[in-house]
């Protein structure tokens, strides 16, 4: 019994916070700040979703935030699975150096190349749109390289050599028989790259402008009255819309989620 | 080399035809490469040497024209600038207390997790959520849970010790900050570390049972030694992310009708990469900032350095699956 005394008092901990901001979202503004403090409210304001959506424009910055997230995906995925696969299956002069280079390069702090990057970006005039994330994505991340590699390393031998014998190229090997065996990796590099790019406030912030920014950065100014007097409840909705759909899709992939930070993580 | 230099022709053409195969492979080695390749001189070493270079100069983000050598200078002020100090002894502050607290918490989930439990499903999900939960998000969630007006922490407090009223993110800004940090990343911890508990053979806890090991005395004994390697990787992880950390700190900020760029959190939450992104962002002191970043480095190296050296002592490399 005790032992359960303990894990509940966690998760209360751990909970209780989030549970305040549910609780927040359906209450009326009056009701946010009453003393004495209003546990629950009287009459649930479901309104406030509706406000959350309009008052922001929210449809227009949910379609730049699924394009920026979805777009980044797609390429950092499919460059990723290439060199990770490359470095996995392929032999060449310099390999193991190489790949000393791809981890070396996650250790960089991450403002040590995005400050001359964003100087590149305004000179060749990329800043205000898509394209540092379509770059970023077309040039592989490290991390994703990383799990990929540590994904196909485990794949036995016996597979390429006999596509080999057959006739099968090295792209056709990776297409054909790779990439159909590799749903647990793709799955978590893409769910990992989707959530990074949904989740940043500080790229955005820096390079798009109010008009093509991401809900993240949105959101983060608040909702206000005419006044300019904050309205944490319309607030609270809206960001229970935002992070919503994300918790969505990570619990309904929460398998192969777990398997990649293992293979990350641990197999070093 | 050998067989190519030998005078008999058919081994020479076996040779030819071996060193055109293996430059073939080669080729395929750094054809699927090629975005990696072509990325990292691009988007890796070019910046890195650019972010060098400007370390070097007074560059203000506007005008290559006017650019100046300044030599060393920039390096010289950092060290001798009172608020990069500041900044530096909040960092470390932040380090020490939330890397070893974190990493406790994310051991001690995995633990009770680990048992024998009912609804552990949930509870899994329970501590999960947070690390899903996006960093605007998250802030959100701390800044309201700790609002004086309306929020739920002082409501709490109140129950026992009335008309509390703390101003948390005023008052304690560096305690909220830690809690959102170690909160945030729990889940993630937690699940490389029950993962890490899965890989220990239940024999060895099962024989120090027999032994007559109290629960405690498995656990201190066996199970810890046994995943001290993750714990050092948790470890070297959290480091190297305290370290680094800006956005919480600026999305904490008080006052909740939003944050520009400019916006500055409270002084014992001002953590350094926090005032290299001031001096660059906001100040437009680019030759500053790369200097202050570079510094940064040289520290996140320098420590990573130091863990590595004296994991020896306490992490246990001696079964290996």
């Amino acid at each position: 019994m005790r032992k359960y005394g303990v894990v509940l008092a966690l998760a209360a901990i751990f909970s209780l916070p989030v549970v305040w901001v549910l609780i927040t979202s359906i209450k009326k503004q009056s009701e946010y700040a009453a003393s004495p403090i209003v546990l629950f409210p009287a009459v649930p304001q479901w309104i406030n979703y509706q406000l959350a959506v309009t008052m922001a424009d929210f449809p227009k910055y949910a379609t730049n935030s699924v394009f920026l997230s979805s777009a980044y995906t797609i390429l950092v995925v499919i460059t990723s699975a290439l060199v990770g696969f490359g470095f996995a299956r392929h032999r060449g002069p310099g390999r193991d150096r190489l790949f000393l280079l791809v981890i070396g390069t996650m250790m960089l702090p991450t403002l040590v190349l995005f400050v001359p990057q964003f100087v590149m970006f305004a000179r060749l005039d990329l800043t205000n749109s898509y394209w540092p994330w379509i770059l970023w994505g077309l040039a592989a991340s490290p991390y994703h390289v990383f799990l990929f590699r540590q994904f196909f390393a485990a794949f036995p031998r016996e597979l390429e050599d006999a596509a080999e014998v057959d006739g099968c190229g090295p792209l056709r090997v990776f297409l054909q028989i790779f990439i159909p065996n590799a749903g647990p990796a793709l799955a978590a590099s893409a769910i990992f790259a989707f959530l990074w790019v949904w989740g940043d406030y500080l790229y955005p912030i820096l390079l798009l402008n109010d008009q093509n920014t991401t809900l993240a950065v949105k959101l983060a100014k608040a909702y206000v009255d005419p006044r300019g007097n904050p309205l944490q409840t319309i607030t609270m909705a809206g960001i229970v819309l935002y992070v919503l759909p994300l918790v969505a899709l990570f619990f309904a992939a929460q398998r192969y989620i777990v398997r990649g930070v293992v293979t990350t993580g641990l197999k070093g | 080399m050998s067989a190519a230099a030998r005078p008999i022709a058919g081994s020479s053409v076996r040779a030819v035809a071996w060193r055109r195969r293996s430059a073939r492979r080669a080729l395929t080695f750094y054809a699927f490469l090629s975005p990696w390749l072509v990325g990292f001189a691009l988007l890796t070493a070019l910046p890195l040497a650019v972010a060098l270079l400007m370390s070097f100069t007074d560059y203000d983000g506007f005008n290559l024209d006017r650019v100046g050598f300044v030599g060393l200078e920039n390096y010289t002020r950092a060290l001798a600038d009172p608020d990069a100090q500041h900044a530096l002894q909040r960092t470390l502050i932040l380090m020490v207390t939330v890397v070893p607290i974190g990493v406790g918490v994310q051991l001690a989930l995995a633990l009770l997790l680990d048992q024998r439990l009912r609804f552990s499903g949930l509870l899994r999900t329970i501590f999960y959520l947070p690390h899903v939960i996006p960093v605007v998000g998250g802030a959100w969630v701390w800044k309201l849970f700790t609002d004086p007006n309306g929020g739920l922490l002082n409501a709490i407090i109140g129950i026992f010790s009335p008309d509390t009223y703390i101003r948390w993110l005023v008052e304690y800004p560096t305690v909220v900050l830690s809690v959102f940090v170690i909160w945030a990343a729990a889940g993630g911890g937690m699940v490389i570390f029950l993962a890490g508990l899965q890989g220990i053979p239940a024999e060895y806890r099962e024989a120090a049972m027999i032994d007559g090991a109290s629960p405690w005395q498995v656990t201190r004994f066996v199970t810890l030694p046994l995943l001290s390697p993750v714990i050092f990787f948790q470890v070297v992880v959290g480091v190297i992310a305290t370290l680094q950390i800006l956005q919480q700190p600026i999305l904490l900020t008080p006052g909740i009708t939003g944050i520009s760029p400019g916006t500055v959190p409270p002084r014992d939450n001002y953590v350094f990469v926090g005032h290299a992104y001031n001096a660059i962002f906001v100040n437009h002191l680019f030759g500053y900032g790369a200097a202050l970043l570079w510094i940064l480095f040289a520290l996140v190296l320098l420590l990573t350095l130091v863990l590595f050296r004296t994991s020896g002592r306490w992490v246990f490399y001696g079964v290996q699956q």
